[in-house]
Protein backbone atom coordinates (compact mmCIF):
# COMPACT_ATOMS: atom_id res chain seq x y z
CA UNK A 1 0.00 0.00 0.00
CA UNK A 2 2.59 2.23 1.10
CA UNK A 3 4.51 1.59 -2.08
CA UNK A 4 1.69 1.80 -4.39
CA UNK A 5 1.13 5.80 -2.74
CA UNK A 6 5.03 6.09 -3.42
CA UNK A 7 4.67 4.66 -6.61
CA UNK A 8 0.68 7.90 -7.13
CA UNK A 9 2.58 10.62 -5.70
CA UNK A 10 6.06 9.85 -8.05
CA UNK A 11 3.85 9.83 -10.91
CA UNK A 12 1.51 12.47 -9.68
CA UNK A 13 1.74 14.83 -12.76
CA UNK A 14 1.02 11.94 -14.95
CA UNK A 15 -2.37 11.43 -13.30
CA UNK A 16 -2.82 15.32 -13.44
CA UNK A 17 -2.28 14.82 -17.28
CA UNK A 18 -4.58 11.86 -17.77
CA UNK A 19 -7.27 13.95 -15.77
CA UNK A 20 -7.20 17.28 -17.96
CA UNK A 21 -7.15 15.49 -21.14
CA UNK A 22 -9.98 13.59 -19.58
CA UNK A 23 -11.84 16.96 -18.78
CA UNK A 24 -10.94 18.41 -22.46
CA UNK A 25 -12.42 15.42 -24.18
CA UNK A 26 -15.44 15.44 -22.34
CA UNK A 27 -16.05 19.00 -23.43
CA UNK A 28 -15.16 17.86 -26.70
CA UNK A 29 -17.89 15.14 -26.64
CA UNK A 30 -20.18 16.87 -24.67
CA UNK A 31 -20.93 20.37 -26.80
CA UNK A 32 -22.10 17.58 -29.61
CA UNK A 33 -24.81 16.81 -27.50
CA UNK A 34 -27.97 19.57 -28.59
CA UNK A 35 -29.01 20.33 -24.88
CA UNK A 36 -24.92 21.45 -24.12
CA UNK A 37 -24.55 23.93 -21.75
CA UNK A 38 -23.98 27.63 -23.43
CA UNK A 39 -21.52 28.42 -21.52
CA UNK A 40 -18.27 26.81 -22.45
CA UNK A 41 -18.66 28.95 -26.48
CA UNK A 42 -18.36 32.31 -27.47
CA UNK A 43 -22.22 32.95 -26.61
CA UNK A 44 -21.05 33.10 -22.90
CA UNK A 45 -21.70 37.11 -21.62
CA UNK A 46 -18.12 37.81 -20.73
CA UNK A 47 -16.43 36.09 -24.01
CA UNK A 48 -19.54 37.75 -25.92
CA UNK A 49 -18.49 41.36 -24.88
CA UNK A 50 -14.54 41.15 -25.74
CA UNK A 51 -16.08 40.46 -29.45
CA UNK A 52 -18.23 43.19 -29.41
CA UNK A 53 -15.68 45.31 -28.70
CA UNK A 54 -13.19 44.12 -30.84
CA UNK A 55 -15.80 43.99 -33.65
CA UNK A 56 -16.72 47.66 -33.44
CA UNK A 57 -13.17 48.84 -33.61
CA UNK A 58 -12.66 46.37 -36.46
CA UNK A 59 -15.99 46.88 -37.99
CA UNK A 60 -14.91 50.53 -39.47
CA UNK A 61 -12.46 48.92 -41.97
CA UNK A 62 -14.84 46.74 -43.64
CA UNK A 63 -17.37 50.40 -43.92
CA UNK A 64 -16.31 51.41 -47.58
CA UNK A 65 -17.22 48.14 -49.31
CA UNK A 66 -20.25 47.73 -47.14
CA UNK A 67 -21.44 50.33 -48.36
CA UNK A 68 -21.00 49.81 -52.08
CA UNK A 69 -22.31 46.65 -51.57
CA UNK A 70 -25.44 48.27 -50.20
CA UNK A 71 -25.67 50.84 -53.21
CA UNK A 72 -25.25 48.05 -55.77
CA UNK A 73 -28.29 46.36 -53.86
CA UNK A 74 -30.32 49.23 -53.73
CA UNK A 75 -30.03 50.47 -57.05
CA UNK A 76 -30.96 46.57 -58.04
CA UNK A 77 -33.94 46.68 -55.71
CA UNK A 78 -35.53 50.35 -56.42
CA UNK A 79 -35.14 49.68 -60.64
CA UNK A 80 -36.71 45.96 -59.46
CA UNK A 81 -39.73 47.87 -57.46
CA UNK A 82 -40.38 50.05 -60.51
CA UNK A 83 -40.84 47.24 -62.28
CA UNK A 84 -42.80 45.24 -60.37
CA UNK A 85 -45.27 48.14 -60.05
CA UNK A 86 -45.29 48.87 -63.63
CA UNK A 87 -46.31 45.27 -63.98
CA UNK A 88 -48.84 45.29 -60.81
CA UNK A 89 -50.36 48.41 -62.26
CA UNK A 90 -51.06 46.91 -65.77
CA UNK A 91 -52.96 43.67 -63.97
CA UNK A 92 -54.96 45.32 -61.35
CA UNK A 93 -56.09 48.86 -60.68
CA UNK A 94 -57.57 47.97 -57.01
CA UNK A 95 -55.16 50.02 -54.87
CA UNK A 96 -57.19 48.79 -51.33
CA UNK A 97 -55.82 44.47 -52.73
CA UNK A 98 -52.18 46.13 -53.47
CA UNK A 99 -52.39 47.64 -49.77
CA UNK A 100 -53.42 44.92 -48.10
CA UNK A 101 -51.07 42.55 -49.81
CA UNK A 102 -48.23 44.44 -48.99
CA UNK A 103 -49.53 44.72 -45.18
CA UNK A 104 -49.92 40.81 -45.22
CA UNK A 105 -46.16 40.09 -46.63
CA UNK A 106 -45.52 42.23 -43.69
CA UNK A 107 -47.29 41.25 -40.88
CA UNK A 108 -46.30 37.03 -41.50
CA UNK A 109 -42.67 37.59 -40.77
CA UNK A 110 -40.95 39.41 -37.94
CA UNK A 111 -37.38 39.95 -38.56
CA UNK A 112 -34.43 40.95 -35.97
CA UNK A 113 -31.23 43.07 -36.32
CA UNK A 114 -28.24 41.35 -35.59
CA UNK A 115 -24.64 42.38 -35.68
CA UNK A 116 -22.27 38.97 -36.13
CA UNK A 117 -19.33 39.52 -33.71
CA UNK A 118 -17.76 36.28 -34.25
CA UNK A 119 -17.23 34.04 -37.43
CA UNK A 120 -15.21 31.40 -38.23
CA UNK A 121 -15.03 29.25 -41.91
CA UNK A 122 -12.07 26.88 -41.53
CA UNK A 123 -13.38 24.06 -38.92
CA UNK A 124 -15.79 21.10 -39.61
CA UNK A 125 -18.23 22.52 -37.43
CA UNK A 126 -18.21 26.45 -37.83
CA UNK A 127 -20.42 28.70 -35.75
CA UNK A 128 -21.76 32.03 -35.56
CA UNK A 129 -22.20 34.45 -32.71
CA UNK A 130 -23.84 37.25 -33.36
CA UNK A 131 -25.12 39.88 -30.23
CA UNK A 132 -28.91 39.52 -30.25
CA UNK A 133 -29.76 36.95 -27.40
CA UNK A 134 -33.45 35.81 -25.33
CA UNK A 135 -33.90 39.45 -24.11
CA UNK A 136 -34.38 40.48 -27.66
CA UNK A 137 -36.67 37.90 -29.05
CA UNK A 138 -34.27 35.49 -30.50
CA UNK A 139 -35.03 31.81 -29.83
CA UNK A 140 -33.42 28.53 -31.26
CA UNK A 141 -34.03 27.26 -34.64
CA UNK A 142 -35.34 30.93 -36.02
CA UNK A 143 -33.43 31.39 -39.65
CA UNK A 144 -30.79 33.91 -39.83
CA UNK A 145 -30.10 35.59 -43.08
CA UNK A 146 -27.61 37.51 -44.65
CA UNK A 147 -27.91 40.51 -47.51
CA UNK A 148 -27.23 38.22 -50.49
CA UNK A 149 -28.57 34.66 -49.01
CA UNK A 150 -29.20 32.08 -46.08
CA UNK A 151 -26.77 32.04 -43.24
CA UNK A 152 -27.79 29.70 -41.14
CA UNK A 153 -30.14 28.74 -37.71
CA UNK A 154 -29.99 29.84 -34.42
CA UNK A 155 -28.71 26.75 -32.05
CA UNK A 156 -28.35 28.09 -28.77
CA UNK A 157 -28.54 30.87 -27.14
CA UNK A 158 -27.89 33.30 -23.88
CA UNK A 159 -29.66 36.62 -22.52
CA UNK A 160 -27.96 38.62 -25.03
CA UNK A 161 -26.07 36.80 -27.73
CA UNK A 162 -26.87 33.44 -29.53
CA UNK A 163 -25.19 31.08 -31.92
CA UNK A 164 -25.92 30.19 -34.86
CA UNK A 165 -25.18 26.86 -36.32
CA UNK A 166 -23.82 28.45 -39.92
CA UNK A 167 -24.50 26.63 -43.47
CA UNK A 168 -20.72 25.66 -43.00
CA UNK A 169 -21.49 23.05 -40.64
CA UNK A 170 -21.42 19.32 -40.67
CA UNK A 171 -24.60 19.18 -38.49
CA UNK A 172 -26.25 21.44 -40.64
CA UNK A 173 -29.51 20.34 -43.26
CA UNK A 174 -31.85 22.59 -45.06
CA UNK A 175 -34.57 21.78 -47.27
CA UNK A 176 -34.27 23.75 -50.61
CA UNK A 177 -35.69 23.89 -54.11
CA UNK A 178 -34.25 24.80 -57.71
CA UNK A 179 -36.13 27.96 -58.27
CA UNK A 180 -36.95 27.08 -61.60
CA UNK A 181 -38.42 23.58 -61.51
CA UNK A 182 -39.37 23.79 -58.08
CA UNK A 183 -37.62 19.69 -57.51
CA UNK A 184 -36.34 19.78 -53.90
CA UNK A 185 -33.38 19.04 -52.01
CA UNK A 186 -30.81 19.15 -48.66
CA UNK A 187 -28.50 21.57 -48.32
CA UNK A 188 -25.54 20.27 -46.63
CA UNK A 189 -21.70 21.12 -46.06
CA UNK A 190 -19.12 18.22 -46.16
CA UNK A 191 -16.07 20.49 -45.19
CA UNK A 192 -13.13 22.39 -48.13
CA UNK A 193 -14.03 25.64 -49.80
CA UNK A 194 -16.45 28.19 -47.68
CA UNK A 195 -17.58 29.12 -51.06
CA UNK A 196 -19.82 26.64 -51.93
CA UNK A 197 -22.10 23.83 -50.43
CA UNK A 198 -24.05 20.28 -51.71
CA UNK A 199 -27.48 19.76 -52.27
CA UNK A 200 -27.94 15.88 -51.63
CA UNK A 201 -31.15 14.39 -52.24
CA UNK A 202 -31.86 15.43 -55.76
CA UNK A 203 -34.64 12.55 -57.16
CA UNK A 204 -33.29 10.99 -60.04
CA UNK A 205 -36.13 12.52 -62.40
CA UNK A 206 -35.67 15.83 -61.38
CA UNK A 207 -35.01 18.68 -63.96
CA UNK A 208 -32.42 21.42 -63.51
CA UNK A 209 -29.33 22.68 -65.35
CA UNK A 210 -25.78 24.09 -64.40
CA UNK A 211 -26.60 27.66 -63.46
CA UNK A 212 -29.82 26.76 -62.22
CA UNK A 213 -31.09 29.33 -58.65
CA UNK A 214 -31.23 27.36 -55.83
CA UNK A 215 -33.65 28.89 -53.00
CA UNK A 216 -35.18 27.66 -49.53
CA UNK A 217 -38.20 25.35 -50.34
CA UNK A 218 -40.20 27.04 -47.33
CA UNK A 219 -41.73 23.67 -46.17
CA UNK A 220 -39.74 24.45 -42.55
CA UNK A 221 -40.72 26.22 -39.56
CA UNK A 222 -37.67 27.86 -39.64
CA UNK A 223 -36.79 30.08 -43.26
CA UNK A 224 -39.65 31.66 -45.56
CA UNK A 225 -39.87 30.76 -49.25
CA UNK A 226 -37.44 31.23 -52.09
CA UNK A 227 -34.88 33.27 -50.19
CA UNK A 228 -31.60 32.68 -52.41
CA UNK A 229 -29.41 30.23 -51.30
CA UNK A 230 -26.54 29.86 -54.37
CA UNK A 231 -26.14 28.91 -58.19
CA UNK A 232 -25.62 25.22 -59.22
CA UNK A 233 -22.52 24.88 -60.47
CA UNK A 234 -20.96 21.26 -60.96
CA UNK A 235 -23.76 17.76 -61.09
CA UNK A 236 -22.53 14.36 -60.05
CA UNK A 237 -24.09 11.66 -58.84
CA UNK A 238 -24.97 9.98 -55.02
CA UNK A 239 -22.78 7.31 -53.75
CA UNK A 240 -25.82 4.66 -53.93
CA UNK A 241 -26.85 6.16 -57.85
CA UNK A 242 -30.51 6.75 -56.58
CA UNK A 243 -29.97 10.48 -56.55
CA UNK A 244 -27.74 14.13 -57.35
CA UNK A 245 -25.41 15.81 -55.28
CA UNK A 246 -25.30 19.46 -56.87
CA UNK A 247 -22.37 21.85 -56.01
CA UNK A 248 -23.73 24.61 -55.11
CA UNK A 249 -21.82 28.44 -55.09
CA UNK A 250 -23.25 30.21 -52.29
CA UNK A 251 -24.42 34.20 -52.51
CA UNK A 252 -23.29 34.64 -49.02
CA UNK A 253 -19.58 35.89 -48.42
CA UNK A 254 -19.31 33.34 -45.25
CA UNK A 255 -15.66 34.93 -44.81
CA UNK A 256 -16.73 38.76 -44.55
CA UNK A 257 -20.39 38.56 -42.84
CA UNK A 258 -21.51 41.56 -40.65
CA UNK A 259 -25.14 42.06 -41.11
CA UNK A 260 -27.58 39.45 -40.36
CA UNK A 261 -31.31 39.47 -40.21
CA UNK A 262 -33.22 36.75 -37.67
CA UNK A 263 -36.41 35.89 -39.14
CA UNK A 264 -39.37 34.36 -36.84
CA UNK A 265 -42.32 32.76 -39.06
CA UNK A 266 -45.70 33.46 -37.58
CA UNK A 267 -46.87 30.05 -36.74
CA UNK A 268 -43.14 28.50 -36.53
CA UNK A 269 -43.97 26.81 -32.88
CA UNK A 270 -47.08 25.61 -33.93
CA UNK A 271 -45.24 23.56 -36.96
CA UNK A 272 -42.50 22.68 -35.43
CA UNK A 273 -44.36 21.25 -32.23
CA UNK A 274 -46.85 19.57 -35.15
CA UNK A 275 -44.05 18.10 -36.85
CA UNK A 276 -41.88 16.97 -33.72
CA UNK A 277 -45.78 15.13 -32.33
CA UNK A 278 -46.21 12.86 -36.04
CA UNK A 279 -42.33 11.91 -35.53
CA UNK A 280 -42.75 10.68 -32.03
CA UNK A 281 -46.05 8.98 -33.27
CA UNK A 282 -43.98 7.23 -36.14
CA UNK A 283 -40.63 6.27 -33.48
CA UNK A 284 -43.94 4.17 -31.70
CA UNK B 1 5.35 39.67 -9.51
CA UNK B 2 6.33 37.04 -11.94
CA UNK B 3 2.62 36.09 -11.63
CA UNK B 4 1.01 38.95 -12.64
CA UNK B 5 3.80 38.99 -15.37
CA UNK B 6 2.68 35.38 -16.84
CA UNK B 7 -0.73 36.71 -17.10
CA UNK B 8 -0.37 39.67 -18.64
CA UNK B 9 1.66 37.09 -21.59
CA UNK B 10 -1.04 34.58 -21.12
CA UNK B 11 -3.91 37.56 -21.87
CA UNK B 12 -2.52 39.20 -24.37
CA UNK B 13 -1.64 35.88 -26.65
CA UNK B 14 -5.40 34.41 -26.21
CA UNK B 15 -6.62 37.72 -27.32
CA UNK B 16 -4.25 38.06 -30.30
CA UNK B 17 -4.39 34.52 -31.29
CA UNK B 18 -8.64 34.48 -31.16
CA UNK B 19 -8.99 38.32 -32.59
CA UNK B 20 -6.24 37.73 -34.84
CA UNK B 21 -4.39 34.74 -35.71
CA UNK B 22 -7.90 32.90 -36.25
CA UNK B 23 -8.71 34.65 -39.10
CA UNK B 24 -6.17 34.40 -40.86
CA UNK B 25 -6.06 31.66 -43.43
CA UNK B 26 -3.24 31.22 -45.90
CA UNK B 27 -5.04 29.82 -49.05
CA UNK B 28 -8.29 28.15 -46.57
CA UNK B 29 -5.34 25.60 -45.01
CA UNK B 30 -2.81 27.27 -42.73
CA UNK B 31 -3.76 29.08 -39.35
CA UNK B 32 -0.60 30.15 -37.45
CA UNK B 33 -1.09 28.92 -33.65
CA UNK B 34 0.84 31.48 -31.89
CA UNK B 35 -0.61 31.59 -28.50
CA UNK B 36 1.65 28.05 -27.43
CA UNK B 37 4.73 30.74 -27.13
CA UNK B 38 3.29 31.03 -23.98
CA UNK B 39 4.30 27.67 -22.84
CA UNK B 40 7.83 27.72 -25.01
CA UNK B 41 8.82 30.45 -22.84
CA UNK B 42 8.01 29.07 -19.35
CA UNK B 43 10.89 28.89 -17.53
CA UNK B 44 12.39 25.52 -15.90
CA UNK B 45 11.28 26.42 -12.69
CA UNK B 46 7.82 26.20 -13.30
CA UNK B 47 6.88 22.32 -12.13
CA UNK B 48 5.04 19.59 -14.26
CA UNK B 49 1.81 19.88 -13.02
CA UNK B 50 1.94 23.72 -13.04
CA UNK B 51 3.09 23.43 -16.59
CA UNK B 52 0.17 21.23 -17.12
CA UNK B 53 -2.40 23.42 -16.04
CA UNK B 54 -1.34 26.93 -17.35
CA UNK B 55 -1.14 24.88 -20.60
CA UNK B 56 -5.20 23.26 -19.83
CA UNK B 57 -6.20 26.66 -19.14
CA UNK B 58 -4.67 28.44 -22.20
CA UNK B 59 -5.99 25.95 -25.00
CA UNK B 60 -9.44 26.03 -22.36
CA UNK B 61 -9.45 29.85 -22.94
CA UNK B 62 -8.89 29.88 -26.85
CA UNK B 63 -11.44 26.97 -27.25
CA UNK B 64 -14.08 29.26 -25.31
CA UNK B 65 -13.43 32.17 -27.68
CA UNK B 66 -13.29 29.91 -31.13
CA UNK B 67 -16.64 27.79 -30.15
CA UNK B 68 -13.95 24.41 -30.40
CA UNK B 69 -14.22 23.42 -26.52
CA UNK B 70 -11.68 20.36 -25.84
CA UNK B 71 -10.10 20.52 -28.77
CA UNK B 72 -7.15 23.06 -28.06
CA UNK B 73 -7.32 22.71 -24.16
CA UNK B 74 -6.55 18.68 -25.09
CA UNK B 75 -3.61 19.59 -27.50
CA UNK B 76 -2.21 22.12 -25.42
CA UNK B 77 -1.93 19.81 -22.75
CA UNK B 78 -0.78 16.65 -24.92
CA UNK B 79 2.08 19.24 -25.55
CA UNK B 80 2.72 20.80 -22.11
CA UNK B 81 3.14 16.89 -21.21
CA UNK B 82 6.15 16.54 -23.71
CA UNK B 83 7.90 19.58 -23.38
CA UNK B 84 10.24 18.96 -20.77
CA UNK B 85 11.75 15.94 -22.77
CA UNK B 86 11.70 18.10 -25.86
CA UNK B 87 13.48 20.97 -23.95
CA UNK B 88 15.78 18.10 -22.65
CA UNK B 89 16.67 16.75 -25.72
CA UNK B 90 17.95 20.13 -27.11
CA UNK B 91 19.49 21.38 -24.21
CA UNK B 92 23.43 20.93 -23.78
CA UNK B 93 24.02 22.43 -20.36
CA UNK B 94 22.29 21.14 -17.34
CA UNK B 95 19.39 24.01 -16.81
CA UNK B 96 18.88 26.07 -13.95
CA UNK B 97 16.07 27.44 -12.53
CA UNK B 98 16.12 30.76 -13.68
CA UNK B 99 16.30 28.82 -17.36
CA UNK B 100 14.31 30.78 -20.43
CA UNK B 101 14.28 28.76 -23.51
CA UNK B 102 14.51 31.45 -26.14
CA UNK B 103 16.91 32.35 -28.83
CA UNK B 104 19.46 33.95 -26.78
CA UNK B 105 19.85 30.85 -24.51
CA UNK B 106 19.55 28.21 -26.45
CA UNK B 107 21.24 28.91 -29.71
CA UNK B 108 19.08 29.35 -32.90
CA UNK B 109 19.40 25.92 -34.31
CA UNK B 110 18.45 24.10 -31.10
CA UNK B 111 15.88 26.59 -29.92
CA UNK B 112 14.26 26.20 -33.75
CA UNK B 113 13.84 22.28 -33.43
CA UNK B 114 12.42 22.77 -30.06
CA UNK B 115 9.93 25.09 -31.34
CA UNK B 116 9.79 22.40 -34.71
CA UNK B 117 8.89 19.88 -32.87
CA UNK B 118 6.55 21.22 -29.98
CA UNK B 119 4.80 23.01 -32.48
CA UNK B 120 4.32 20.12 -34.70
CA UNK B 121 2.94 18.36 -31.73
CA UNK B 122 0.39 20.89 -31.15
CA UNK B 123 -0.81 21.64 -34.43
CA UNK B 124 -1.41 17.73 -35.53
CA UNK B 125 -3.09 16.85 -32.49
CA UNK B 126 -5.66 20.02 -33.13
CA UNK B 127 -5.89 19.16 -36.82
CA UNK B 128 -6.57 15.77 -35.54
CA UNK B 129 -9.02 15.87 -33.29
CA UNK B 130 -10.96 19.00 -35.54
CA UNK B 131 -10.76 16.13 -38.56
CA UNK B 132 -11.75 12.59 -36.92
CA UNK B 133 -14.99 12.26 -37.99
CA UNK B 134 -14.28 12.86 -41.94
CA UNK B 135 -10.31 11.71 -42.54
CA UNK B 136 -8.73 13.00 -45.91
CA UNK B 137 -5.10 12.36 -45.53
CA UNK B 138 -4.18 14.81 -48.13
CA UNK B 139 -5.71 18.25 -46.89
CA UNK B 140 -4.92 16.68 -43.29
CA UNK B 141 -1.64 16.91 -44.01
CA UNK B 142 -1.04 19.66 -45.90
CA UNK B 143 -2.81 21.40 -43.29
CA UNK B 144 -0.50 20.11 -40.62
CA UNK B 145 2.85 21.24 -42.44
CA UNK B 146 1.72 24.41 -43.47
CA UNK B 147 0.05 25.81 -40.19
CA UNK B 148 3.15 24.28 -38.41
CA UNK B 149 5.49 26.02 -40.79
CA UNK B 150 3.99 29.80 -40.16
CA UNK B 151 3.39 29.46 -36.66
CA UNK B 152 7.15 28.34 -35.85
CA UNK B 153 7.89 31.50 -38.25
CA UNK B 154 5.72 33.84 -35.72
CA UNK B 155 7.02 32.06 -32.84
CA UNK B 156 10.39 32.66 -33.91
CA UNK B 157 9.55 36.24 -34.59
CA UNK B 158 8.07 37.04 -31.23
CA UNK B 159 11.03 35.56 -29.75
CA UNK B 160 13.25 38.05 -31.65
CA UNK B 161 11.51 40.39 -30.92
CA UNK B 162 10.88 40.22 -27.31
CA UNK B 163 14.78 39.33 -27.02
CA UNK B 164 15.77 43.16 -28.76
CA UNK B 165 13.41 44.69 -26.12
Amino acid sequence: MRNLLNLLLKYDYCLLFLLLEIAGFLLLFRFNSYQGSVFFTSANRVFGAVYDVAKETTAYFGLRTANKRLVDQNTELFLQIERLTEELKKYTADTVLIGEMRSNVLRSYTLYDADVVNNSVIHKDNYITINKGETDGIRPEMGVIGGNGIVGIVYKTSSHYALVLSVLNSKSSISCKIKRTEYLGLLKWDGGSSHYALLTDVPRHSEFLLGDTVVTSGYSAVFPGNIPVGIVEEISDSEDALSYILKVKLFTDFARLNDVRVISAPGREEQAELERNVAEIEEE
Amino acid sequence: MIFIHRLGWFIGLVLFQVLVFNHVHIYEYATPVLYIYFVFSLNAAVGRKALLLWAFFLGLAVDVFSNTPGVNACACTLFAFFRPFILRTQTVRDMTDDFYPSISTMGFSHYLRYVLIGTFVLVGTIQLIETFSFLRWGSLCLKIVTGTFVSVIGILCIDSMRRKK
